[in-house]
């Protein structure tokens, strides 16, 4: 039905619209402010809708409006940021989060875990991110970022180790420091 | 291959990048070198706390907030209608059906279960045959059969084409008889099976394990049984989570 209509019909407003929450998730992910979120979600669903002739396959639809998102994250930070060149973001930037081990010492885990992935450079946040929430397969994520399949293959290595790192951390301090029992 | 694998080669392998040959070759070895099975392991954990961690990020603060939120709801609605209709569908196809034609031929050998009388539910695009819920609702000694044989079916392929298989049977209901100490007429094999297969859970629902105890049966579940609040709850997350669902 839905190839039908778009072999009829083209993209229509309601499919792209339909990746909102995808994109948003991602979104969230990689700024972790709601706000800033919702923003980038908007920015990049209009774009997608003005560069809708450039989709070939269907098929493709997540992936490439997920690259849409990234280019508008870029000229985002750019502007935001004003970094020289995007290597520099790429490896530093790092959210001014405090680390996982103060902000949740007895909280749950979720909250730790988004702390966690806000302090792991940019670079290596969007290939955890896209591997991890969508699924998507390294080639994919290369072709979505524009950079190499290796570079996928060592980002994903780096930020999981450190993403391992840091939540060892926090457990270890949480068995260390039992949290407030219930006396009722 | 009696070098250390690297972290680089085991995230492929969670991540399903690995060809055939190099899966195969690292589930072997994984059988004899519980270390590694052990660093699989917290891989496969953390990579499921962070898709956790976004399940449900918090809501935009623009205008529209009680628009999404509605619209999540109606979302749930939708899934919880997907669910009753496929479970009625299933069972509308299976009236009169001999059990023995239940069971699903290699569903997983193109990617999609061959017999329509089972099909599978997902929320992907493609249904995963990595991780696949089994829901058993009623007592049926076919029914029953069928689930255990259809269990061991998809984890026997799946130990064929060296895939690692997260297999899940879920009882609620009359379904629940398959799972309780002493009323179970399969216990034996499923201890066997349990043993066999180290991602093979039994999950019982608690609220009819209530209305048994409240109707004064005292339920006893077999050991390999773990209980889940809801058996609708769990099969939501799981489909959530990606899993492929399907009842029996």
């Amino acid at each position: 039905m839905t190839m039908i209509h778009c072999t009829l019909f083209g993209l229509t407003r309601t499919r792209i619209e339909s990746l909102r929450p995808v994109l948003y998730r991602i979104a969230y992910a990689w700024c972790h402010d709601a706000a800033d979120a919702d923003d980038l979600v908007q920015d990049s669903l209009s774009k997608a809708w003005t560069q809708r002739a450039q989709l070939r396959e269907t098929e493709a639809l997540k992936a490439w409006a997920v690259a849409i998102m990234h280019r508008c994250w870029i000229d985002h930070l750019r502007a935001r940021r004003d970094f020289d060149n995007v290597d520099d973001w790429e490896n530093t930037l790092e959210s001014p989060a405090d680390p996982p081990d103060v902000s949740c010492n007895r909280e749950q885990v979720i909250a730790c875990v988004r702390t966690a992935i806000a302090r792991l450079p940019m670079g290596q946040r969007q290939v955890l991110t896209l591997v991890d929430l969508e699924e998507f397969g390294y080639a994919e994520v290369a072709q979505i970022l524009d950079i190499p399949v290796g570079t996928v293959m060592s980002r994903l290595s780096r930020a999981r180790a450190g993403l391992k790192t840091m939540m060892d951390r926090v457990m270890q301090q949480a068995a260390d420091r039992p949290a407030l029992r219930r006396v009722k | 291959m009696n070098s250390v694998v690297s972290d680089e080669t085991l995230h492929a392998f969670i991540d399903g990048e690995l060809d055939v040959a190099e899966r195969e070759a690292l589930t072997v070895r994984m059988q004899s070198d519980a270390e590694l099975v052990r660093r699989v392991c917290a891989m496969r954990s953390l990579r499921d706390m962070v898709k956790l961690a976004y399940a449900e990020p918090p809501p935009a603060p623009s205008s529209s907030v009680p628009a999404r939120t509605h619209k999540i709801m109606t979302q749930r609605c939708a899934l919880g209608c997907l669910v009753l209709f496929a479970g009625l569908a299933a069972g509308w196809v299976l009236r009169g059906v001999e059990a023995t034609h239940l069971a699903i031929a290699t569903p997983f050998a193109t990617g999609v279960m061959h017999d329509p009388a089972l099909q599978p539910v997902s929320l992907a695009h493609t249904p995963d045959p990595d991780r696949v819920i089994l829901h058993l609702d009623n007592a049926a000694p076919g029914k029953m059969l069928a689930v255990l044989d259809e269990a061991e079916r998809l984890l026997d392929a799946a130990e064929q084409q060296g895939r690692t298989l997260q297999l899940e049977v879920l009882a609620n209901s009359h379904g629940l008889t398959l799972l309780r100490a002493g009323h179970s007429p399969y216990a034996v094999r499923i201890a066997r099976m349990q043993q066999r297969h180290a991602n093979l859970q039994w999950v019982a629902c608690s609220q009819t394990i209530a209305r048994f105890t409240a109707e004064g049966q005292k339920v006893e579940l077999l050991p390999a049984a773990r209980t889940a609040p809801t058996a609708i709850g769990e099969i939501v997350t799981r489909l959530q989570q990606g899993w492929t669902y399907v009842r029996v």
